[in-house]
């Protein structure tokens, strides 16, 4: 009983100053004036029409956001699940590579693509249609739901590709043996089966494109309209108005919770991950003459995702101006140079970001082995509470986290704010319930059956923990630890409230090089951070075996 | 080699009593088996005993230590004891030598080479010698089992624990690893407790057997006891199949229901009384209707349903002047058809009286 007692005392500190302090402090602040308790904080922000008009873009973001996704995501899923479309692997590598891509890039590689003056894209088009006008326009909403949902999709695709893998073929051809044909069969069977997934899905990619920031700041602030999170931003410019910012977070916090919570039932009504079992085989669909033209369009969306920013981002690393074409005269390695021996912040903002994101994977990895461990095997009284607590903080969007982080540790007792810690303190929140998921996942697959073998032929519980648990657990946590360290490097929407000069990330360093128009150093920083990203990934996979998207082996 | 005993043990998950009041003993050098369907706690008592529970009340002895009481329970590593699981839990990431060499490695006095030797001698003798290389996931489910078994005796316990060993296997394999596991327990003759809900598996494996209802021992005996002399309704169920006829007792042995009349061997029962008789399928010889009809236990009825199963055939036959339906196992000739007329004669030492009718 008394070791359970320091678990407990342990988490709820730390869940205390990760969570129930700065989320009490925005929930306090936004009803608090001068004169006591008021709702006028509410009244000023929903009254105020250009908060309204941003409450609107928000909403025609996300759910447009949700339907692009599905449309991308849920064929693609199909398709790479259940046919025998060619390169499968590939498809499913390149929708990895969007899942992991930060989005602020590409929607900074999609700037230099699609710009209405400079972008590549309409330079070509005027200069082969002799056209004035040009092709695209990414600096409006149609162009930012494209960007946003291009890098959400993946959230259908997992949701929707995993549903596929689990359900046999049998249950298809017992419809069809009664007499169903192949329309019949999708519409009355597969489709019923994955409709919660393609719903979950699409919450999923809702609640990203609610919670997003950078996309909508490189590409709505240019175009004129405001977002929710670039508008509690800028209530953070100067002058601060906090309780605003406060009173503009709450509705954003309920939103996320309460579309979490129907994903969940949705999810949870039927049990369609038993489906399956024994002889539950997976027979692929031939696509006959389609084959070709549906590889095309998987590639057609993966040129957008990845292809062209990407290019475009290697492009403007190399080349004195982005927007002329490749020659030799235009050729050089300037642009890193620049970046990391003469603009100022880039070097410390590097190092900055490889210390938060090693320690926040470190003590994140450490925290949600300990805590998994004690759910999984009921070690303490209440554990559900632990595991509920600690997924908590997926219903913060960064924004609204950082909102409240600032508020709670600007002031006695803990004054955080300009130091890494506070930083530290977010990112841990925020990657917490992602790492967690993982570290549960490792440890249910790890029976309890075989600590109980041990222990009965003579070795004590920290020797179990050691010989048999931490053998067994140890890819898992390493899985963990990297899914907490992409999620630092990739963060923006906490930090660019939370950064002061002396502690800039990367993130912020490339938003700020958006603001001095330096798009070399933005491609520069911007590989840099794929680079890391992927070697990451590639370190996931290695210790899993398998892909992070969740396919079988 | 010493025996266990169970003292009264009480376990409690929520308000649901898994173990309530159960008492039992394992006689030393004894393979007992613990039968019930699930639900009943047998599973419950074998983690008890195995230390990964304590008790609310009872206590668990083994020889003269006593291992658990509500207050204090010997953790498992210090129990002696070596446990089968059901999934056998073999660990991944050892190999099958490493698998069953680990319980050595808490054996003091033990050199590298004598646990080599052991772990290769018990290889040996569960057939699988060449295999220590190997890592439990290139090992088909039979050869799972064995390493399971290797590992669990190697250590030469004291007590030996099975959680159903054998559930995971195909009949074929589960049929001729039931006579691997007698032969194991003639070998070594440790002390061994059995959970299994399949009772031809416990017939064919324990010396004994204790059918578990609800979180108590029903009845504790051979499988000869149980299936001749089953105490409750419950049990005479369990083992085997049988007709439980309800009736009043006419005479000290002699039973009524309607106008039907059984003598019973035994003799002992309180006229007046209602009682509850358990009569096997096998104990009723069919003949035909006109056969000496005034024999002891002679009935008239009517075949309503037959099976044949090869060395038997299965009647349902509705007994005549009554309600009672009665099921036959009798020989494959003479045949009885649907609908035809049969005299049924039952010996009076067929006829048990339960204690327990409900």
């Amino acid at each position: 009983m008394d070791r359970s007692i320091a678990v407990w005392v342990g988490a709820a500190l730390a869940l205390v100053v990760l969570i129930a302090l700065p989320l009490g402090w925005l929930a306090y602040l936004s009803v608090s004036g001068e004169h006591g308790a008021t709702l006028g904080h509410y009244r000023e922000a929903f009254a105020d029409p250009a908060l309204q008009k941003a409450l609107w873009n928000t909403v025609v973001l996300a759910f447009w956001t949700g339907l692009v996704s599905v449309a991308i995501g849920a064929p693609l899923a199909w398709l790479t699940a259940r046919t025998d479309v060619p390169a499968r692997g590939l498809i499913r590598g390149l929708v990895l590579a969007s899942f992991v891509t930060p989005p602020f890039l590409g929607a900074f590689a999609w700037v230099m693509l699609a710009g209405p003056n400079a972008g590549i894209l309409n330079t070509l088009w005027r200069s082969v249609t002799g056209a004035e006008e040009p092709l695209l326009n990414i600096f409006t909403m149609p162009g930012l739901v494209f960007v946003v949902a291009i890098y959400t999709f993946p959230y259908v695709y997992i949701m929707v590709a995993n549903t596929l893998a689990l359900i046999a073929s049998d249950l298809e051809e017992a419809a069809a043996i009664l007499g169903a044909g192949r329309l019949a069969v999708a519409r009355t069977v597969t489709l019923p089966m994955v409709l919660p997934a393609l719903a979950s899905g699409f919450i999923l990619a809702v609640l990203q494109a609610l919670a997003l920031f950078g996309s909508p700041a490189i590409l709505a602030l240019p175009a004129g309209f405001h977002t929710v999170t670039t508008q509690i931003w800028s209530l953070f410019q100067f002058p601060p108005k906090v309780e605003q910012a406060a009173a503009f977070s709450i509705p954003l916090l309920l939103a996320t919770a309460l579309l979490l919570q129907v994903q969940k039932r949705l999810l949870g009504r039927r049990g369609y991950a038993a489906v399956g079992g024994k002889g539950g085989q997976r027979r692929t669909i031939p696509l006959g003459p389609w084959r070709w033209p549906a590889l095309a369009a998987c590639l057609l969306v993966m040129s957008a995702a990845i292809f062209l920013p990407y290019g475009v981002l290697a492009k403007g690393a190399f080349v004195r101006a982005w927007a002329q074409p490749l020659s030799r005269d235009n050729l050089t390695l300037g642009n890193f140079a620049f970046t990391f021996f003469e603009y100022g912040s880039t070097r410390a903002a590097i190092v900055n970001t490889l210390e938060l994101a090693v320690l926040t994977a470190c003590v994140g990895a450490a925290m949600v082995a300990l805590l998994s461990y004690v759910t999984n095997r009921r070690l303490v009284v209440g554990h559900q509470l632990v595991a509920f607590l600690v997924l908590a903080p997926v219903v913060v969007p960064g924004v609204v986290l950082a909102v409240g982080l600032f508020i709670a540790y600007t002031r006695p007792p803990f004054v955080l704010y300009g130091t890494l810690w506070i930083l530290f303190l977010a990112y841990l929140t925020k990657e917490m319930p992602v790492g967690y998921a993982q570290a549960d996942a490792t440890f249910r697959a790890i029976p309890a059956d075989l600590e109980d073998a041990g222990r009965v032929l003579g070795a004590g519980r920290l020797r179990i923990l050691r010989e048999i648990t931490a053998p067994l657990a140890k890819s898992g946590i390493i899985a963990a630890w990297c899914f907490i360290f992409i999620g630092v490097i990739r963060e923006l929407s906490a930090s660019i409230l939370l950064f002061t000069p002396s502690t800039k990330v990367m993130s912020v360093v490339i938003f700020d090089l958006k603001e001095e128009g330096q798009f070399g150093a933005i491609s520069v920083l911007g590989l840099v951070m794929l680079a890391l990203t992927f070697a990451t990934v590639a370190l996931v996979q290695a210790a899993l075996g398998r892909d992070v998207l969740g396919a079988r082996r | 080699m010493p025996g266990v005993i169970l003292k009264a043990l009480t376990k409690r998950y929520g308000d649901v009593g898994a173990v309530d009041g159960l008492s039992l003993e394992i006689k030393p050098g004894e393979l007992l088996a613990l039968l019930g369907p699930s639900g009943c706690g047998k599973t419950t008592t074998l983690r008890l005993v195995a230390g990964f529970l304590a008790p609310e009340a009872g206590e668990i002895w083994v020889g003269d230590r006593c291992l658990s009481t509500p207050t204090s329970v010997v953790p498992p590593e210090r129990r002696r004891m070596a446990m089968i699981f059901q999934s056998y839990a073999l660990w991944p990431h050892m190999t099958v030598a490493q698998n069953v060499a680990y319980g050595l490695r808490f054996k003091p006095g033990l050199s590298r080479g004598d646990r080599e030797a052991r772990v290769r001698e018990m290889l040996r003798v569960v057939q699988l010698a060449g295999y220590e290389a190997r890592y439990p996931g290139e090992l088909s489910g039979g050869q799972q089992q064995r390493v399971a078994v290797a590992r669990a005796l190697v250590v030469e316990p004291e007590i030996l624990l099975l959680d159903e060993p054998l559930s995971n296997l195909d009949a074929n394999l589960r049929e001729e690893m039931r006579f691997e596991i007698r032969r194991l327990h003639e070998t070594f003759g440790i002390t061994t407790l059995y959970v299994t809900h399949d009772q031809a598996e416990a017939m064919v494996i324990s010396d004994r057997i204790a059918v578990l209802q609800a979180g108590r021992v029903a009845q504790a005996g051979t499988a000869d006891d149980l299936y001749h002399r089953p105490r409750t309704r419950f049990v005479a169920e369990f083992i085997g199949r049988t007709n439980v006829v309800e009736g009043v007792a006419a005479s000290r042995d002699t039973v009524t229901r309607g106008t039907v009349r059984l003598r019973v061997a035994s003799g002992e029962l309180e006229p007046g009384a209602r009682v509850v008789l358990s009569i096997r399928p096998h104990q009723l010889r069919l003949g035909a209707p006109g056969d000496a009809t005034d024999a002891t236990n002679a009935l008239r009825g009517t075949v309503r349903r037959t099976a044949f199963l090869g060395d038997t055939v299965d009647y349902e036959i509705a007994i005549a002047g009554s309600d009672l339906v009665l099921r036959a196992a009798a020989p494959p000739t003479p045949r009885f058809e649907i609908g035809a007329a049969v005299g049924v004669r039952i010996d009076p030492a067929g006829c048990v009286p339960l204690a327990d009718g409900d």
